[in-house]
């Protein structure tokens, strides 16, 4: 199984070039899963259906599922809170309803309700052989992208300190414990521990994420159009990227027509510097497929496969 | 005359720990079997965990017991033995006993908050506050008061500071034995008597000597680093060795003591005011406080007892068992320490070349004291010849030395590098105010190795003078302060708590505020200009500190009459 | 009656054993509280407004935490109140 990440500038054609390329991925022989993290929606507009949390059969070879990032972060919140209140029942009851409001639109949880999205469906769509993610705007993708990585480095500083507390509670037992038969018995085995048990669980799950993300068999493609204002976008996108130690594949140059097609030279010489070894491809807006269609006709399929 | 006045002082200790003790535990505190203590009702496992009666008067006992109730009264002889041993029987039974006590109970009654914040309940805020202030300075003085007993001690014998590193090595090593390697705790703890015996051994064969100044310099830098290292590398296994290393040196002192029948060649009473501090004559009242400290009364307990003991009372009753029982236990120590110098010590300065006769003894005492045997070393050699003279001779004299000279250099280590610890946070609180005034110099007062180098430098620098007849009395001075406001609070918490108008908690606590203020003015009017002329730097910054405590010690009664005598509620603050 | 002796004797070794390991373990108790303290602000400190990890492990391991909240809230009230918990923890005399 493989990925494919279509991430860019709003606009510059995200979601038309993801489900373009993954229709011709599918008339080739393979079977693909695409799925829109877009709270635009627009997935259900260019293939003309109403798409919802459950897969679509478009074809026999091509799936398509549309998050709704919203509900995602309800349901995830929703569990977490009534593990919470059952933790907590002896405890006046948290007004459960009002909390739930406010906590929504906490900074962190779209985020996280996106991740576990994305984690449910690399763990679960393996029978696929290409999943293509259509994303959010750059800064929440970034932010989505980098929290396998944040919640990794909190989580063995967290362990760390997790260490030091068992072994001391360790120590005390070893002096004190066996003689206090009214003591508090304070646990001090890992294996034992919930609350180390639950951080390893959670070290576990977040480095599946973030090795998958890093490795060899996930693709970033980066959307640009032929404007410096979505070259500069596109350059904070991919050093952003960089810094997550996720290094784009391909830069899909969208929307270039003979009027910008001197902005377009220049930008692709600006953007392909020694470093990248980006594949490149443009796609002319006389490749979009005529009628009422979203798609492109040009072979986009090539550079993933 | 030893065994008589040891087995007299243990007599009266338990006979009015019986009458009187119980006395104010009926009466003052009122002690319930029914009402919980903070251990029982906020019980969590961690902190507030009952404790069984005797394991906590262990505990407590080895955190009250230091090296100052060997130093005090060394230097108290000098007005011969008796009223420095009435000092430690009465002062501790009506003063000092009470005064651990009514701490203790009082902060029980406070869900285990500490005598301060009793304090700021019962008086003013600003009292609760005070207690930073003077803590601090009392964390100055002490390092310099005991800097300057363990210069003199490592100079005199420097066998001792040998002794002293074989044993910091020796908890080293326990550290990694225990807590490291986790070994079975008995296999542990005999490893670790065993290396201690080494050191003391060891110690006496191989002396350090070195000058008193280098000593000053290489315990500055001792404070300096043993405060910043983590817990159970050092702290903890050098604690618990010094735990043991307690109990054998009164073990031994106490049966040597017994066993010794021997008579006292010190004169018991030479006359009122004698020549101790300063090269001057000092009276009786009211400078005895300053000078016999912890054997008999001290702040230091106040807070130590309302900030851990109390939270691990098991029920009321204990607390008199613990609190005032563990200090009377304190006072026997102290009773051993004079009943060795009072047999011992004429002999033995003799014997160093001074003159001392008994009938000048009150003249002479101090400055021959200083001259052969200094400060803490008048007790380890009158506790070695103590049990030299008895059946305990068997041990080496120069290893019994050794031993009575750790023990103390181990306790007054201690104190040394837990000051510096407490003055850290100290500084920080007392300095609050000026957060809003100027953050940039807060910040740079605050930070951690500039808060450290504070007081270890100036504590170090008054002890560098060696003018130990004056810093002695001046940390009794902000010790017996704090005791005197602890005191005070107690007799308020008696007044609006328990609804007790009682003479045995009011007249001690104002009989004690007294005392302690005349002692301070005394001291600042009549010794410090004579210091201030022979060595002005000691001398002024002595002056200025007793002064700023003085002027605390004006607004203190000053609130506490406003609020603290009477049924009157606070101002809301 | 050597029985009886016997057993008082057992009695007050076993106390000084007890005791004794109690003074082994006393500052490492405290320093124990004081790291379970900070291990609970790290982790779901944003309640009280510190910065905070990233809001899934605040929110997975708050339902385990209840052990450590309690230490949370006694040593938010205690903090004002140190001085004397500290002298005595650290062995000032």
């Amino acid at each position: 199984m493989k990925s494919i990440f279509f991430t860019g500038k709003g606009g510059t054609g995200k979601s038309t070039l993801s489900a373009s390329a993954a229709l011709q991925i599918s008339e080739r022989g393979k079977k693909v899963l695409l799925v829109s993290f877009d709270p635009a929606h627009n997935l259900g507009d260019i293939f003309h259906l109403e798409l919802g949390h459950k897969k679509y059969s478009y074809t026999s070879n091509l799936y398509l599922q549309e998050t709704d990032l919203e509900e995602a972060a309800r349901e995830y919140l929703h569990s977490h809170l009534a593990l919470l209140n059952e933790a907590y029942s002896y405890m006046k009851a948290f007004n459960l309803e009002k909390y739930f409001q406010v906590f929504q639109y906490s900074p962190g949880v779209e985020e996280y309700a996106a991740l576990i999205c994305l984690e449910k469906i690399l763990n679960r769509e393996n029978a696929f052989d290409f999943i293509v993610f259509d994303t959010p705007p750059t800064g929440l993708t970034l932010r989505i992208l980098a929290l396998p990585a944040i919640t990794c480095a909190w989580l063995q500083h967290l362990i760390g300190l997790r260490r030091d507390i068992l072994k001391k509670r360790y120590t005390i037992h070893n002096i004190t414990g066996k003689y206090d038969p009214e003591g508090v018995e304070l646990v001090y085995r890992e294996d034992q521990d919930r609350v180390m048990q639950k951080i390893l669980e959670m070290q576990q799950r977040y480095e599946r994420v973030k090795r998958w993300l890093e490795g060899g068999d996930n693709m970033i493609a980066v959307v640009l159009n032929p404007d410096f204002l979505s070259l500069r976008e596109s350059r904070r996108l991919m050093d952003g990227l960089q810094d997550l130690a996720l290094k784009p594949a391909a830069a899909l140059h969208n929307k270039v027509d003979p009027a910008n097609l001197q902005a377009a030279d220049e930008i692709e010489q600006a953007l392909l510097g020694p470093d990248f070894a980006l594949k490149l491809q443009r796609v002319y807006s006389t490749d979009l497929q005529a009628g009422q269609s979203c798609l492109v006709r040009r072979d986009l399929s090539q550079i993933f496969l | 005359m030893t065994t008589i006045i040891v087995v007299a002082g243990m007599a009266l200790y338990v006979l009015l720990y019986m009458l009187y003790g119980k006395k104010l535990e009926r009466d003052v505190v009122k002690v319930s079997d029914t009402c919980q203590t903070p251990a029982e009702c906020m019980f969590d496992g961690v902190d507030y965990v009952s404790a069984r009666r005797s394991v906590l008067f262990g505990h407590h006992f080895a955190s009250i017991a230091g090296a100052a109730p060997i130093i005090g009264p060394v230097l108290a002889m000098a007005w011969g033995w008796l009223p420095a041993l009435l000092w430690v029987w009465f002062g501790n039974i009506f003063i000092g006993a009470v005064h651990d006590y009514l701490a203790l109970m009082a902060s029980v009654r406070y869900d285990g908050r500490s005598i301060q914040f009793v304090a700021s309940d019962l008086i003013t805020k600003r009292t609760g506050q005070l207690f930073y202030y003077i803590v601090f300075f009392l964390l100055i003085l002490v390092i310099a008061a005991f800097g300057a007993v363990l210069g003199g001690l490592f100079v005199d014998n420097p066998n001792i500071p040998s002794a002293y590193i074989l044993k910091i090595i020796a908890a080293l090593i326990l550290g990694v034995l225990m807590y490291r390697m986790r070994i079975n705790f008995l296999a542990a703890t005999i490893a670790g008597i065993i290396m201690l015996i080494l050191a003391l051994w060891g110690g006496s064969l191989i002396p350090i000597s070195l000058s008193y100044s280098s000593w000053m310099i290489i315990m500055f830098f001792y404070i300096i680093i043993a405060s910043a290292i983590p817990v159970d590398v050092l702290l903890q296994p050098r604690d618990y060795l010094n735990s043991w290393l307690l109990y054998f040196g009164i073990l031994i002192g106490g049966v040597a003591a017994v066993f010794s029948f021997h008579g006292f060649s010190a004169p018991a009473f030479t006359s009122f005011s004698p020549v101790i501090s300063g090269g001057k004559a000092t009276p009786f009242w009211p400078a005895i406080p300053l000078i016999i400290a912890c054997g008999s009364l001290s702040g230091f307990h106040s807070l130590v007892g309302s900030g851990t003991t109390s939270k691990q009372l098991r029920t009321e009753r204990d607390g008199l068992f613990i609190g005032y029982g563990g200090m009377l236990t304190e006072g026997f120590l102290s009773t051993l320490v004079i009943v060795a110098v009072a047999g011992f010590g004429l002999s033995l300065i003799q014997e160093a070349g001074q003159t001392i006769s008994v009938s000048s003894w009150g003249q002479q005492y101090t400055a021959a004291m200083m001259g052969s045997y200094p400060k803490a070393s008048m007790f380890t050699n009158s506790y070695a010849q103590m049990v030299n003279t008895t059946w305990l001779h068997f041990i080496p004299l120069g290893i019994v030395k050794v031993i009575a000279g750790l023990w103390v250099a181990s306790f007054a280590m201690t104190t040394l590098d837990t000051s510096n610890r407490l003055a850290r946070y100290t500084l920080g609180e007392l300095l609050l105010p000026l957060k809003k005034s100027n953050e940039s110099l807060f910040r740079f007062l605050t930070n951690r190795w500039v808060a450290s180098l504070i007081p270890a430098a100036i504590g170090i620098w008054l002890a560098w003078s060696g003018n130990f007849t004056i810093l002695w009395p001046s940390f009794g001075s902000a010790n017996q302060l704090i005791a005197s406001m602890a005191l005070m609070t107690g007799a308020t918490w008696a007044l609006k708590r328990q609804n007790v108008k009682s003479a045995k908690i009011l007249f001690p606590a104002y009989f004690l505020w007294v005392t302690i203020t005349a002692a301070i003015i005394w001291f600042c009017a009549v010794i410090l200009p004579g210091t201030i002329k022979s060595d002005p730097a000691t001398g002024i910054t002595v002056l200025c500190i007793e002064l700023i405590m003085l002027g605390m010690n004006i607004v203190f009664i000053i609130d506490f009459i406003k609020y603290g005598s009477r049924m009157e509620p606070q101002p809301a603050s | 009656m050597l029985r009886e002796l016997k057993r008082k004797l057992e009695q007050y070794i076993h106390t000084i054993e007890r005791s004794q390991r109690e003074t082994a373990v006393d500052l490492t108790r405290y320093e124990l509280r004081e790291l379970e303290n900070i291990f609970v602000l790290l982790t779901i400190g944003s309640f009280i407004g510190l910065p905070a990890p990233p809001c899934a492990v605040s929110m997975e391991l708050l339902p385990y935490l209840g052990h450590e909240l309690e230490i949370l809230n006694k040593r938010a009230s205690e903090s004002s109140d140190a001085l004397a918990e500290l002298m005595g923890s650290l062995d000032i005399d």
